[in-house]
């Protein structure tokens, strides 16, 4: 009760202090949250952006086909490490270390090869969602107690139903959570990519209200990405929690 | 000296409940012991009995919310080991710190100089059977070796009073019961208060001078039993037998009981 | 041959393997050069970036450098006392996971609007960027300190300051330390984003250049340099943890 108090008072406290603050500065770069809502306004109405719905469907479009490809990808090639012990040894290491690689040194190659279009976005989510999958099902198969494959196989179970009666149930809970962090990594890949270069989608309007300091336009594109962002979240979030029950 | 002298710990009408997610659980009902100075007390009693909040209040980590607790005729507020050291189930180790380190704690709160420390420690390891152990880290050593250490730590602190949580429960069998010779080779030479609390009707019958044996929550005394005779202990002589028997017959409801409630 | 052996030789064999495929699709035409330089024309390329390539990659580095001095001294310190004090983390956690979960791409045209182009919006930017990570690690590692480790410490009369500098703070060194490790590669993240979003200098702003001037060999081999520097980075820490952590199985 008191917790969620003082919450509600810091948010309550840094948006009054925002607003103070705003108003008293250069309105190019500060906008006042009650400057915010008149432009979130004309933004949903489609009046300052006519266009808004094919970019916001555009990000969408990348985001899905990114983050399809990476899930393939990263099921596929963590399964096939972590299946196999010799090559898991080999491969998971140089992996690991790629990962330890800020991914965004990538996106001028990728950029160079695929052009400024959709295809070098989705290259990008793919390639930052890619990652998290795979290491999830890496450490799934290796967190699937050994033991109960072996009960499995004396009850004369087959590779497959081996897979889809043991493996599967025993690492749903870390494969799930890996799926969530790879859609929140394809997400940021998709519209990093966006800013960084392109010629639609929503951060190419981002990208574009900035450089005409339209800034309060440019807080409601925000406004509306974070909620296309958060949706996607808590679409992962709800799948989650059902493989969690499924488990536990 | 007098009989009340002689009283190291007076336990006086405790009672304790605990607020859970599922409603209020009375852990300790009306609790009343005394014990004397070099005793081997063993707590003895069905899952849940409250036995552990018991030992917790002795060691100053429970308040009760009624009646009261006394050592050397003092309430006891809190922590106080100057007087009381304490051996948990789980040992407890820090795995930061090596088996000396572990052993040399409680002394390093006290504010002993770091010589004082290593000398107390290390001729610790000695009799707990970890020469050569000192500078191995708690995930090197086993579950016996563990506990040992943890024993150990207790020890270093050289405090009259020892109370002991189950502290074989997690041992194989065969480690548990060298261990409780082990144990018994230590109070006895160091003639402390050790206060023991088990599941196990074997440690309790090889070990303790006095058992006491408590109800199914809320936990009472249900009865004392002394065992005046001497160690070791022949498991199978008539007398323990028959001691066995009967302790078995007192626990025995009450574990019926824990087990049809919980 | 020991499996170690078979293993390594996997992987030195994989990365030849990858080498020359990719060396012969590019001599025999299968993929334009203009977008990919086939390694051997990337090595050369290593002379002729040379120089300038190493200054902006100093330069990278010392903004890194910066940022990253400012997240762990942030983040750390604020995280172990979030993560210690009941009441404050009660309060403040959602806060620490909603900003840890919003894309930081999103505030950096408005870093950028109002630090300008330079050094000062890389260091706020990637210093933004690692201190999140850090913070929620560290949270968690505090948070997660086993509790038997505390009562017994109670248990042998410790005080709260005991508690903290005997339990918590040694208990706590793993996930500082995997904080500090996540952290840089964070802020070299962030600092590499705002030189290609609006950077006059720096490796980001050198691979941006390098790709909209169709110079695939040379961003190929300046791709490589960033790369092993952050790798570098990464293993150095890991012998670190590795050091200190030495307790653990």
């Amino acid at each position: 009760m008191t917790t969620s108090a003082f919450r509600l008072a810091i948010l309550s406290g840094v948006l009054a202090l925002w607003e103070i603050a705003a108003r008293a500065g250069n309105p190019l770069l500060y906008v006042p949250p009650s400057a915010v809502l008149p432009s979130l306004v004309n933004l949903v109405a489609l009046r300052s952006y006519p266009d808004l719905l094919e970019h916001v469907l555009l990000t969408a479009r990348e985001i899905a086909v990114a983050y399809a490809l990476a899930v393939a990808g990263g099921v596929g090639v963590g399964c096939a490490l972590g299946g196999h012990r010799v090559l898991g040894r080999a491969y998971a290491p140089m992996l690991a270390a790629l990962y330890a690689v800020p991914a965004v040194v990538w996106y001028p190659s990728l950029m160079l090869f695929f052009g400024l279009d959709a295809a070098s976005k989705i290259a990008f989510g793919f390639l930052l969602g890619f990652f998290p999958i795979t290491l999830a099902v890496l450490a799934g198969t290796r967190q699937v107690n050994p033991h109960l494959v072996t009960v499995a196989r004396s009850f004369g179970a087959s590779p497959l139903a081996v897979f889809a009666k043991v493996l599967l149930p025993g690492m749903l809970f870390t494969l799930v959570g890996g799926l969530r962090t790879g859609l929140a990594l394809a997400v940021i890949g998709v519209i990093v990519g966006e800013v960084l270069g392109a010629k639609a989608g929503m951060g190419t309007l981002i990208n574009h209200a900035y450089g005409l300091f339209r800034t309060a336009d440019y807080v409601a594109l925000v406004l509306v990405t974070l909620v296309l962002i958060v949706t996607s979240d808590v679409l992962a979030s709800l799948v989650e929690r059902r493989a969690r029950r499924w488990t536990t | 000296m007098t009989v009340a002298d002689a009283e190291l710990i007076r336990i006086d009408g405790v009672a304790k409940r605990y607020r859970t997610a599922s409603g209020v659980v009375d852990a300790l009902g009306d609790v009343s012991l005394a014990v004397p100075e070099g005793q081997f007390c063993t707590i003895i009693g069905p899952s849940g009995c409250g036995k552990s909040t018991l030992l917790g209040m002795l060691a100053g980590l429970v308040g009760p919310d009624g009646g009261r607790v006394l050592i050397e005729g003092q309430p006891v507020t809190g922590p106080d080991p100057r007087r009381v050291a304490t051996v948990f189930q789980d040992p407890g180790l820090f795995p930061w710190r090596t088996a000396l380190e572990n052993v040399e704690f409680g002394l390093e709160l006290q504010g002993a100089d770091r010589g004082r420390r290593r000398a107390v420690a290390t001729e610790l390891l000695g009799p707990l059977g970890l020469r050569g152990f000192a500078e191995k880290y708690p995930r090197e050593l086993s579950g016996g070796m563990k506990q040992r250490v943890a024993i150990g730590r207790a020890l270093a602190i050289d405090t009259k009073i020892l109370l002991m949580d189950e502290p074989f429960g997690a041992l194989d069998e065969q480690t548990r019961m060298l261990m409780g010779e082990w144990l018994l080779d230590i109070w006895r030479r160091t003639n402390k208060t050790v206060i023991f609390v088990t599941h196990s009707l074997h440690e309790a019958l090889a070990l303790s001078t006095r058992v006491v044996v408590m109800t199914a929550r809320p936990g009472r005394i249900k009865s004392v039993l002394e065992l005046p005779l001497g160690y070791p202990r022949a498991m199978e002589s008539p007398e323990l037998v028959t001691l066995r028997a009967k302790l078995w017959s007192e626990i025995r409801d009450e574990s019926l009981r824990a087990m049809s409630e919980s | 041959m020991s499996e170690a052996r078979r293993i390594r030789l996997l992987q030195v064999a994989s990365v030849l393997a990858v080498l020359a495929v990719w060396e012969a699709s590019a001599r025999a035409g299968w993929v334009d050069p203009l977008f990919v330089a086939p390694p051997s024309v990337v090595a050369r390329a290593f002379g002729a970036i040379g120089g300038a390539a190493l200054i902006a990659l100093g330069d990278t580095l010392a903004k890194t450098a910066v940022a990253y001095t400012l997240a762990v001294g942030l983040g750390v310190p604020a995280g172990l006392m979030i993560g210690s004090v009941r009441a404050v983390h009660d309060v403040v956690h959602p806060f620490v996971v909603a900003l840890y979960g919003i894309p930081k791409i999103l505030v950096l045209p408005w870093i950028v609007l109002l630090l300008g182009f330079g050094t000062a919006p890389a260091v706020a930017y990637g210093a933004i960027h690692g201190l999140f990570p850090i913070l929620v690690l560290v949270i968690g590692g505090v948070r997660d300190v086993d509790p038997a480790l505390i009562t017994v410490a109670r248990s042998y009369g410790a005080r709260p300051w005991q508690i903290y500098w005997k339990v918590i703070l040694p208990a706590s060194v793993p996930s500082v330390l995997a904080s500090l490790r996540l952290g840089i590669v964070f802020c070299l993240l962030g600092v590499l984003i705002v030189e290609m979003f609006a950077g006059v200098r720096g490796m980001g702003h050198v691979l941006n250049a390098l790709a909209n001037g169709f110079q695939a060999a040379q961003l190929f081999a300046a791709t490589a340099l960033v790369s092993a520097a952050s790798i570098g980075f990464v293993l150095a820490l890991d012998a670190l943890n590795e050091k200190l952590s030495h307790w653990r199985g």
